[in-house]
């Protein structure tokens, strides 16, 4: 018994080691940034580098939350992330439910469509969006943008969904609808529930891509004050590049935090309720 | 037959939304692209376009020489590279992060979170003159303390390959990370224990029960993420094609390819030409795929 | 769910109405101009405070837009959408102007207020005889040195001198010279100092093949002794951190190298041997642009704010703001401007330096010569073999524009 534990406090070991390695390797690039963020020279293509950062000030971070517009960035980011990823939720789950329980013509045509669909090299659909915003007044309009985000990721929302829905045995929401539940309340009930992992799943992707879009972000908002985090990160990098890398560095962790914090809380609703002794089939 | 109707018109019903903004936002696109390259649209006609028929397609064939082909097939080979790794070191990653005991695997799912949570082309910034710098990056600087020589790593074709495979990979893992994390949560614990009890070891749970769990789970999202691998510009671009900032690889895939052979010419009708043409292209490409999977 | 598509559709419709209703311009609507732009904070600065003082009755404001370009490709002529006015390089005149989005000049301006404007940059402004940018300030490329490591005797007036001072300096992580030697801006010095040019003003490429081939070999001297990355961080830095004891950078070097405490030195452009020319680097003409529709329904606001950009005041409020060398040659009247060695000696350079080519052709140009210089610098491909294959891929794509 003894013997045993003691092995496995071993492989215990080893696994945590092998994940402290694993992360730090992973995380140089970013422990670069961190450091240079947190230095009061201009060291990012300084020749002596150390992990340790040289003359250490939070200047820099200073700098990036009261000096540049990062504050309304993040609020602009912030609304479109809430809006975007809802709206894509709520879209998504129903069609996704259909498509993966419901029979009915054409429904195999537009599955096979959707992937093929990905197929299409996307640099010149700018142009084509723009024409189709225009006309809406949706230009340089945050709706504009929702749509357009909310757009580009229906695809992979209705597929990562559909294909999670498709592995929940229907048996469950039968049983629910002997007991006289109607449709909507056993998707509710039941199959949300069941879905956590792939719902957060593709929420979370959807707030990431918005988080770090920054094309159509630039291109069709205009004005400093309109910007999202990502568009205002490129204009930054774009033309005040000459000699602020710290602030840089800076902004770009700034950036990634939110979404890292909100990643670390999401893990905990990431487990799927079906291990709770679901129906096994 | 009414229900049936009934059922129909509610199915389409509740889809609507979606579908209707995927026919917006992605198939309209297309569509357009298509209309825009059957005409003039150029600099010398940016708003006074006309069709002008399928004129557009035969001068796009210039464009589909040897340099093309090869760039094909390095996409082709850059794909299948880059999701055989992608798709391994997740599984390993994601599988020893479920061994239940282990308490900090919260924080190491954060971590790796990380490359993810930066805009994509910070991350390509840090990397290209962070890490792979001739004169300042880290690698060079670690060479220089073993005593070696300081290495191009970007200006040959096959070490730039190898470094925009890690980097892709960087950017790409914790996508796969968390996709396969959750269909692997979504496993009854039961199966292993009655496994285990079996006497199945780790590998032929891994194969019975672990692969065929998450394989329907994570396919569509791995489908997507090998349409994204193949069309991938901003790795390749941004770290050993961006003008002015050119490293001497000769490494192209089908985009950034078309991207200097074309794009920049600024003729849209041209242009669209060539991206119809890569669309069609891919579509033979995936329907073969497809139709071997239906062999299956 | 029928609900919120309806909400939804509503939406739509009310915003696109909205979209629709204004036609006519109020009043207050047309003496609002905005203006697109990608420049520094200090540059746009002066400006405002300038303008507010010169034009108080305009509305005048600066959005700052970093895919410019591409935008204003997307937008063109759309009112609703689009700046009246926008602050470019010269360099896209022909691509929008081709486009028809652009203005002409003249027309908005008095007569004879570009009397006293440098020659050169009212060149670089006009395509096709008609001027499309009012010039601000221009920019060139200077010849930087570091006064601790290159004394004053030793600065190089050939090439050769440059290439002997190279190998004497260059070597343990320390270099003589570096320049970002396969990029197409900076190489494009070397071909006008071998008498060629990368594009002449028919859209002909490489009008000298021989200049170029000759300016490619000689250069390749130059390369091996400078470091294998030619972007602008790697450059900058070995500079700015004293590594480096000269280089050729731009106007924008200069307060970053101030900062970092380099004993700047600015001298002219070396000449090369072989024909006795200096180095002439291409030149930028920065300058406003007039949008179409701007131009016929903002007339008035329009011609005011050109007007009070013509004064030299703003040329010289810019040249101390930022070392900008104005378009107006009145400016440099001015004691402060004199005394300014940044800025004289951007003006020297200037008498020999090459104004960009602002034709469209030029836009793909850019990536050929990178291309062709990458394959000889970096991938040690044959000079002959490389420049055909460039010249090659010039003309498929310069035909492809069309």
């Amino acid at each position: 018994m003894t013997k045993n534990r003691i092995k496995e406090g071993i492989r215990l070991t080893a696994l945590n080691i092998f994940f402290i390695v694993w992360c730090f390797i992973a995380l140089i690039p970013i422990l670069y940034a961190a450091s240079v963020s947190l230095s009061g020279q201009n060291g990012l293509l300084s020749s002596e580098f150390s992990f340790i950062p040289k003359d250490f000030t939070l200047d820099n971070y200073k700098e990036v939350v009261f000096g540049e517009n990062i504050l309304t960035w993040f609020k602009n980011t912030f609304f479109l992330a809430v809006v975007t990823v809802s709206l894509s939720l709520l879209i998504a789950v129903p069609a996704a439910y259909c498509f993966s329980r419901r029979r009915f013509p054409g429904r195999k045509g537009i599955l096979k469509c959707l992937v093929l669909l990905n197929s299409f090299p996307a640099i010149l659909s700018m142009f084509a969006i723009y024409r189709l915003l225009r006309p809406m007044g949706l230009i340089n309009h945050r709706l504009g943008l929702i749509l357009v985000y909310t757009g580009t990721m229906a695809v992979f929302s209705l597929w990562n969904t559909k294909g999670y829905f498709d592995t929940i045995p229907t048996e469950i929401e039968e049983a629910a609808k002997i007991d006289g539940a109607s449709d909507i309340q056993s998707v509710l009930m039941i199959v949300l529930p069941l879905a956590k992992p792939s719902i957060i799943t593709t929420a979370l992707q959807v707030l990431i891509y918005v988080w770090n879009e920054y094309i159509y972000a630039t291109t069709f908002m205009t004005g400093e004050n309109k910007y999202t985090l990502a568009a205002g990160l490129y204009s930054l990098q774009a033309t005040e590049m000459r000699g602020s890398w710290p602030v840089f560095a800076a902004a770009s962790i700034t950036v990634s935090i939110p979404v890292l914090i909100i990643f670390f809380i999401c893990q905990k609703y990431m487990t799927s309720g079906l291990t709770a002794g679901g129906v096994k089939e | 037959m009414k229900k049936h109707k009934r059922d129909v018109i509610i199915s389409y019903g509740w889809s609507f939304p979606s579908l209707i903004l995927i026919a917006l936002m992605v198939v309209f696109p297309i569509f357009y692209t298509a209309y825009i390259s059957l005409t003039n649209m150029n600099v010398y006609h940016w708003f006074d376009f006309a069709v002008v028929g399928l004129d557009n397609y035969f001068r796009a064939l210039f464009v589909f020489d040897s340099g093309f082909l090869s760039a094909l097939f390095a996409t082709i080979v850059w794909t299948v590279v880059n999701m055989v790794l992608q798709l391994i070191i997740a599984f390993v990653l994601v599988s020893l992060l479920n061994i239940q005991k282990l308490k900090l695997r919260k924080i190491y799912k954060t971590l790796l979170m990380f490359p993810w949570a930066m805009p994509g082309y910070v991350s390509i910034l840090l990397w290209k003159t962070g890490m792979f710098n001739t004169q300042f990056g880290l690698l060079n600087q670690w060479m220089k303390k073993l005593g070696y020589e300081a290495v191009r790593w970007l200006s040959n074709d096959i070490s730039a390959f190898i470094c925009c495979t890690v980097v892709n990979l960087w950017l790409a893992l914790p996508f796969m990370i968390m996709i396969m994390d959750g269909a692997m949560q979504s496993i009854d614990r039961s199966y292993y224990e009655s496994a285990i009890l079996d006497g199945a070891d780790w590998l032929k749970r891994t194969r019975y029960i672990t692969i065929p769990a998450i394989a329907p789970i994570i396919s569509p999202a791995v489908i997507i993420t090998v349409f994204t691998t193949f069309k991938q510009f901003d790795v390749v671009y941004l770290l050993t094609q961006q003008a002015g900032a050119k490293t001497g690889s000769g490494f192209h895939t089908i985009l950034t390819y078309t991207y200097e052979n074309a794009f920049i010419t600024n003729n849209y009708g041209y242009s669209s030409a060539i991206s119809i043409i890569i669309f069609i292209l891919l579509l033979v490409l995936s329907a073969r795929y497809q139709m071997k999977e239906g062999d299956r | 769910m029928k609900r919120l598509l309806s909400i939804f559709l509503c939406i739509c419709l009310l915003l696109s109405l909205s979209a629709c209703g204004e036609q006519t311009l109020g009043a207050a609507q047309a003496k609002k101009l905005v203006i697109w732009h990608d420049k520094e904070d200090a540059v746009i600065a002066a400006l405002e405070k300038y303008l507010t003082s010169a034009t108080p009755d305009l509305e005048i404001v600066f959005e700052k837009k970093s895919s410019l370009t591409d935008s204003l490709k997307l937008v063109g002529n759309d009112p609703s959408a689009a700046p009246d006015m926008f602050i470019f390089a010269h360099d896209k005149i022909g691509v929008f102007a081709e486009m028809g989005i652009l203005a002409p000049i003249k027309p908005l301006l008095e007569e004879d207020s570009l009397a006293n404007y440098i020659p050169m940059t009212l060149d670089a402004a006009t395509y096709k005889e008609t001027l499309y940018q009012l010039p601000l300030y221009f920019e060139t490329l200077l010849f930087m040195y570091n006064r601790r490591y290159m004394q004053k005797e030793e600065v190089p007036s050939t090439t050769d001198d440059l290439l002997t001072y190279m190998k004497n300096n260059t070597g343990r992580g320390r270099y003589g010279f570096v320049e970002q030697h396969s990029t197409a801006y900076y190489f494009a010095g070397w071909i006008h100092g071998f008498g060629g040019s990368i594009i002449d003003e028919n859209g002909v490429p490489f009008p000298n093949a021989k200049a170029v081939k000759d300016a490619l070999n000689y250069h390749s001297q130059f390369v091996a002794l400078m470091p294998g990355e030619t972007e602008y961080n790697t450059v900058n830095t070995l500079f700015l951190e004293g590594k480096a004891d000269s280089t050729i950078g731009g106007p924008w070097m200069v307060s970053s190298a101030r900062a970092a405490g380099i004993d700047l030195g600015i001298a002219p452009m070396p000449t090369v041997n072989a024909t006795g020319k200096a180095l002439a680097p291409y030149s930028g003409i920065q300058g406003i642009y007039v949008l179409n529709y701007a131009a016929k329904h903002k007339t008035e606001a329009v011609k005011k704010l050109l007007a009070a950009l013509t004064d030299p005041a703003i040329g010289i409020d810019l040249a101390m703001a930022s070392g900008c060398a104005p378009a107006n040659s009145l400016c440099y009247d001015d004691e402060r401007v004199a005394k300014d060695e940044l800025v004289q000696s951007m003006k020297a350079t200037a008498e020999i330096a090459v104004p960009m080519p602002n034709i469209p052709e030029m836009d793909v140009m850019w990536t050929v010569v990178g291309n062709l210089l990458t394959d000889v610098n970096m991938s040690g491909k044959d000079i002959n073999e490389s420049f055909d294959a460039a010249l090659a891929q010039a003309n498929q794509l310069i035909d492809a524009m069309k």
